[in-house]
């Protein structure tokens, strides 16, 4: 089983504690001037995405957890399971509810999204920073209104629920960060 | 930025420069002799949890035969030579350099400010410390009264636990509680136990500002009378009813920044305490270190005296509120 010691700690390592796979915030060395040394690390669990803090005595080896990020096109949701594949592999996988959490809200079919896989099996799913979205119900369009003063819901394609400027139309295009869930522009083109 | 340049800014490279020239004066004032040491040595420390980095001197034109040595992790030993010989008190500021120690707070080579104070014992040169850390810290920071406290009463008062008298399973609880639980195995030594709650719980908060406590401020903080088993160099002695080291740390916000002792001057007892510092080593699986002959023959002629040792990068960090010791360092490992 592959293993780290703790002179190999440093940020974005993946190990397993308490039977989940967690990823390294932060490492920091605590050694007195006299006396036994510890590393005193900051971990994300990948399951919940909670952040814990973990000391180990230097020197000791922590099970790494086999855990990687791909680049998988997003398919299709057959209403239990979201169905992603590989672009040149055409190899396709199947992430449940867990997994894909509230990035469901913005996945949009044929969209490349990062898939962490552990043991094989995806963990997480991230949507692309930026996603264009179609916009499928909100209130009339305010002709003449380009100030973006004001704002209203809208009701994407997605079923994800943003605030839009007054002058954004049903059946328009729009760019969204996926990260802050915020409406950024009209898409252009 | 790149890596060929420096990572400190010219703002902290002229501190480290003020910082150098306020201790040679504040020594010079006081009389204390200012030495040079060797950073070669034949010999090294035995202590199991300081690894010092090894080299090779070879005589021109021949590669047989070659003799080892050590980089100094202290300039301890020839200092007490001098002393020894009768140099009186003495400081020396220097390159020391330490294995595997490497992290916001460390870096494997680092400048050391270390002094001897002849004829005096460690509660005398901890009013020196705190002059002087005093001197350096003020115009920088606004410091609240020094305190001094026993490794006693920091768990006392801290974590509710005699250090002297509480047993294995007292300690094993008391990890429990803090969140440090499983970190250490059930037959480790004693004093690794204290050793977790004290740089986890412990060092953080000494000299800390705190709102409703001791101090709304940063200030010094002296834990002394340590655990005899974790005397190291330092004399021991009864104190209320508990043997204790006659050995200090200072902190300040949360950081070590140096350790003294009130000397060993009995070479007996120095190469006992040397013997069992190898057996460690060799239950730990490291590499037993040939004893400094020289240094257990200066010991027995060693003058009452107390020394302690502070590193300047710590130092500066405090000054310069720098949360990296790389910010401190024209230099670091990284870029060395």
């Amino acid at each position: 089983m592959a293993s780290y010691s703790t002179n190999e700690f440093r940020s974005g390592l993946k190990l397993m504690v308490d039977g989940d796979p967690c990823s390294i915030v932060d490492n920091e060395v605590v050694k007195p001037g006299k006396g036994q040394a510890f590393n005193r690390v900051k971990i994300r669990n990948l399951k919940t995405g909670r952040v814990v803090e973990r000391t180990y005595k230097s020197g000791e080896s922590v099970e790494a957890a086999d855990v990687m990020d791909t680049d998988l096109q997003y398919l299709y949701n057959d209403g239990e399971q979201w169905h992603f594949m590989h672009p040149e592999t055409f190899e396709q996988m199947a992430a449940d509810k867990t997994a894909v959490g509230d990035a469901n809200l913005w996945l949009k079919e044929q969209d490349m999204c990062t898939v962490t896989l552990w043991n094989g099996n995806p963990l997480a799913v991230t949507p692309p920073n930026f996603v264009v979205l179609t916009v499928t119900d909100t209130d009339p369009g305010l002709k003449g209104d380009t100030s973006g003063g004001g704002g209203k819901p809208a009701t994407l394609e997605t079923g994800a629920v943003v605030q839009v400027p007054l002058f954004i139309a049903i059946g328009e295009e729009l760019k969204i960060d996926t990260r802050t869930g915020k409406y950024v522009s009209r898409a252009k083109g | 930025m790149t890596q060929w340049q420096a990572s400190a800014s010219f703002e902290l490279i002229r501190l480290r420069a003020d910082t150098l020239r306020t201790i040679r004066s504040f020594f010079y004032k006081n009389n204390v002799l200012e030495v040079d040491t060797p950073t070669l040595s034949s010999a090294t420390v035995p202590d199991p949890f300081i690894e010092s980095f090894q080299t090779q001197y070879v005589p021109l034109m021949q590669t047989m035969q070659t003799n080892h040595f050590y980089l100094h992790t202290s300039p301890e030993f020839p200092m007490k030579r001098l002393l020894a010989s009768g140099s009186g008190s003495i400081f020396q500021i220097s390159k020391v350099f330490r294995q595997g120690e490497s992290g916001k707070k460390h870096n494997p080579e680092f400048t050391l400010l270390e002094w001897y104070r002849d004829g005096w014992d460690h509660l005398q040169l901890m009013t020196e410390v705190d002059q002087l850390l005093t001197l350096l810290l003020s115009p920088h920071l606004d410091l609240g009264e020094t305190r001094l406290l026993t490794y006693e009463d920091a768990f006392q008062e801290m974590l509710g636990i005699n250090p002297h008298t509480a047993n294995k399973k007292d300690l094993l609880d008391c990890t429990e509680k803090t969140g440090l639980a499983n970190v250490l195995d059930e037959h480790e030594d004693k004093d690794r136990f204290l050793e977790l709650l004290f740089s986890h719980i412990i060092e953080p908060a000494l000299g800390k500002s705190n709102k409703c406590e001791q101090s709304n401020k940063p200030y010094i903080c002296f834990i002394y009378h340590y655990p005899a088993s974790q005397a190291s160099l330092a004399k021991t002695s009864m104190h209320k009813g508990q043997l204790v080291a006659e050995r200090f740390e200072v902190f300040i916000d949360g950081m070590e920044l140096g350790n003294g002792f009130h000397e060993l001057n009995d070479a007996q007892e120095q190469r006992q305490r040397f013997e069992k510092d190898n057996q460690t080593r060799k239950i730990m699986g490291l590499k037993e270190i040939p004893m400094d002959e020289y240094f257990l023959e200066a010991v027995g002629a060693l003058p009452e005296c107390a020394g302690v040792a502070v590193g300047i990068e710590r130092l500066l960090m405090v000054m310069s509120q720098s949360q990296h010791i790389n910010d401190v360092i024209a230099f670091p490992f990284d870029r060395a």
